[in-house]
């Protein structure tokens, strides 16, 4: 115990050292702040006219950011310092390599970190781009996501016996997710078979990870495999990258480095079949193809006789607002809905469905103003997608109550309530057919 | 300051192999509390190897070290506590000063000496917080040095602390270790140089090809191997080999550019019969000069081999 009080402050000095010496290091400047920070002008040039902007993108950058941070700049820079004889005196001390090895890793997750939030913050005062819906969650994915890449990153520096070796080994690394990790290139403009071959990267489950955090309602809840998968990945590589760490460039590997080096692989292996097995190698559907093939004939199949009267108990809409009636109070409701984010996801259908559930949430929690919100809703939709693409749309989420997501709670309008999935999708089904059915003509509004 | 209890240092039948090659095989030898032992050898005996064992920076194969009866390999960390080190192939970052980096390292310890008086006594005063790419190789060796100092060692282990120095920065730094016998520490030191290391150790081990093949005080090594005395000798006209060999307990000669030199089991007898013989012949003596046995005589007489050729043929 004594020991460990004796060499904290060492360790804590060592840690400080360490990024001082990365922030006056201009190597590690462009490499860590301004290659993100041209990938983000890349992505932004190309992706710029989407509603939101980049929206759509933060998961891939971050992803492509973390990736070069912990898989090229960490293993360069321990590389370097190895080829050189630094380790061989840190080795001097009375505190164990793997220490040293922890106190180098922190200093590189607050630096990719930082390039992350740095981005997060260039895309928002560039492009517009909505900042995370769950901030907490997106820096605990930022972590996860860096401390699993940092695993990596550690073992191509144990493998490595120079820098030359390091980026080598990086672009082994980087390039199939970047093309087919569903990293540099989405997932849905990939075939089915590099989709398939992309669940047995880590690159995938980053991506969707901090995609989540960034614009899903239910965040990191919304598919929890990533985080396991993100984990098993990260810790099996951590093991054996510490197992293998060499702090003197003299020494070689030994006969067992391959068998490790495999033992590290098939976590990605078991990852990829865990996925194939629990059904989140499924293809990935390009969002607006559901409601885009929906046809005339389908649309015209939708009945609506059952549903309830627009002032009974179960979803109510209100009368339109009219010119000269003050939006009834509910002005500040309407500035609130422009800005939500789940109501301006890229996919329009889920865009859509989002809105649904806010009426529907609004409507089940019984809210003073469950009918003006429907209403308010009915008038974004319409402004946004005109009535014929609408029309499309709700038809689709009458036909196809399951997909998607649904939102079961909206504390940003002050419904804090959870309810459950089932019934809101029920009442995301009523509003559909009463919106769809106003612009058929079939219920008079 | 704390109070300084030096430490004594047992190696016992290390053995280590890089492959197929035994860079170690099976050496002995303790360092008594307050010495100054010197490792000789030339470059590929073990020396580098074997303090590296000792530092706990590689792994033997069999054997055992203890520092102050710390079992190395046991308790790796308590005996680093004790240990200054200076190694071979080590360095810093560029951009870490001398300041920081002696910050860097005294904070790992919990009695560390002061660094202010550690940048003075090692003369970095001017140099304290410039970067480490731009020190000189003989303030990069005293900051090493000022390094392995930062924990006030009870014993300091030096590889080759003065290889790749300048005349004076190597004068400075013997000047250093010599004090290191004036404040009671053990200091283990490796080196090829013969003269450095008869000059500074109190005892030195012979190291070849991974052996220990002798330990002792430098004259005591000098004298228990009864290397003779030898004769260099110039005169006017050439001399004969016949005229030498034939003077009063000469064991051999040999011809060395334009005189000879003359191996003797007895230098007065020698001498004297010399003088004679050149005075006969009305010869006149250029040069006359004594020569003592030396370490390098030692290691001759050892190995079979002359020390400055396998030291450079191992370079």
């Amino acid at each position: 115990m004594r020991a460990v009080n004796e060499t904290f402050p060492g360790l804590f000095r060592f840690f400080f050292l360490s990024l001082e010496l990365n922030c006056r290091s201009k190597q590690a400047i462009v490499y860590g702040y301004l290659v993100p920070f041209l990938f983000l002008v890349a992505f932004g040039s190309v992706f710029r006219a989407e509603t939101p902007a980049l929206l759509g993108e933060m998961g891939q950058i971050l992803t492509i950011t973390i990736l070069g941070g912990a898989c090229f700049g960490m293993p360069t820079a321990l590389v370097a310092e190895r080829e050189r004889g630094i380790w061989r005196r840190y080795r001097l001390l009375p505190v164990s390599t793997g220490s040293l090895v922890g106190a180098v890793l922190a200093s590189r997750v607050i630096l990719i970190a930082s390039a992350a939030a740095l981005q997060v913050a260039l895309a928002h005062f560039l492009y517009h781009t909505p900042l995370p819906i769950h901030l907490m969650q997106a820096a605990a994915g930022v972590f996860l996501v860096t401390a699993s890449f940092l695993g990596l990153g550690l073992v191509v520096a144990a493998l490595a016996d120079d820098v030359p070796a390091v980026q080598a080994m990086g672009q082994c690394l980087f390039l199939p997710m970047i093309m087919i990790g569903g990293v540099g290139i989405p997932l849905l403009a990939l075939p089915d078979w590099a989709q398939k071959a992309a669940g047995f990267m880590p690159g995938r489950y980053a991506v969707e990870l901090l995609q989540l955090v960034y614009c899903d309602p239910d965040g990191i809840l919304g598919n929890g495999f990533n985080v396991i998968a993100l984990f098993v990945i990260g810790a099996g590589a951590a093991i054996v990258g510490a197992r293998l760490f060499r702090w003197d460039a003299g020494r070689h590997m030994g006969r067992s480095t391959w068998a490790w080096v495999a033992a590290a692989l098939l976590a990605w292996v078991a990852v990829g079949l865990a996925a194939a097995m629990t059904g989140h190698l499924a293809p990935a559907l390009p969002p607006d193809i559901g409601y885009e093939a929906i046809t005339e004939s389908e649309i015209n199949s939708i009945t609506y006789v059952d549903l309830p009267g627009d002032n009974e108990f179960v979803s109510r809409v209100a009368r339109p607002f009219r010119d000269g009636d003050g939006m009834r109070g509910m002005g500040g409701y309407a500035r609130k809905l422009i800005d939500w984010v789940p109501g301006q996801v890229g996919d329009a259908g889920q865009s859509t469905r989002n809105l649904l559930c806010l009426a529907g949430v609004a409507d089940v929690s019984q809210d003073l103003h469950e009918g003006e919100i429907a209403r308010l809703v009915f008038d974004n939709l319409r402004a946004r997608f005109g009535d014929d693409r609408l029309s499309r749309i709700l038809a689709w989420i009458i036909l196809y109550p399951q997909e998607g997501t649904a939102i079961t709670t909206v504390p940003e309008f002050g419904m804090v309530r959870q309810y459950k999935e089932e019934i809101i999708r029920e009442r995301t089904v009523l509003y559909a057919k009463k919106f769809l059915g106003r612009l058929r003509g079939k219920i008079k509004d | 300051m704390p109070e300084l209890i030096p430490a004594s240092v047992c190696v016992r039948d290390l053995a280590m192999r890089y492959g197929n090659v035994e860079a170690l095989r099976g050496i002995s030898f303790d360092v008594a509390a307050g010495e100054i032992f010197g490792l000789l050898g030339p470059n590929g005996a073990g020396k580098s190897t074997a303090l590296e064992c000792i530092l706990g920076l590689r792994r033997q194969d069999s054997g055992t070290i203890s520092i102050a009866g710390i079992d190395v390999l046991a308790r790796p960390q308590d005996a680093k506590r004790i240990v200054g080190a200076l190694i071979q192939a080590a360095t810093l970052q560029d951009r870490i000063t001398p300041r920081k980096a002696l910050k860097l390292f005294a904070s790992f310890y919990g009695k560390p000496a002061e660094v202010d008086h550690l940048i003075e006594k090692f003369g970095l005063t001017n140099k304290a917080e410039a970067a480490f790419e731009t020190l000189s190789a003989g303030q990069r060796q005293r900051l090493f040095l000022a390094l392995a100092f930062v924990n006030n060692p009870s014993l300091l282990v030096l590889d080759e602390p003065t290889a790749g120095l300048d005349p004076r920065s190597r004068r400075d730094l013997h000047d250093i270790i010599a004090e290191m016998r004036e404040t009671g520490r053990t200091v283990l030191l490796s080196t090829h140089d013969i003269d450095e290391a008869y000059s500074l150790c109190d005892r030195i081990g012979i190291l070849d090809h991974g052996r220990v093949i002798a330990a002792a005080r430098p004259a005591d090594l000098i004298r228990d191997f009864r290397s003779s005395s030898s004769i260099q000798v110039r005169t006017t006209r050439p001399l004969q080999e016949s005229q030498l060999v034939s003077l009063p307990c000469v064991k051999g000669c040999s011809k060395m550019d334009d005189g000879w030199v003359i191996g003797t089991s007895n230098l007065n007898e020698t001498i004297v019969g010399l003088v004679r013989g050149v005075e006969s012949c009305g010869n006149e003596f250029l040069d006359l000069k004594v020569l003592r046995p030396s370490l390098e005589d030692v290691f001759l007489s050892l190995t079979g081999t002359v020390w400055s050729d396998r030291s450079e043929a191992n370079k």
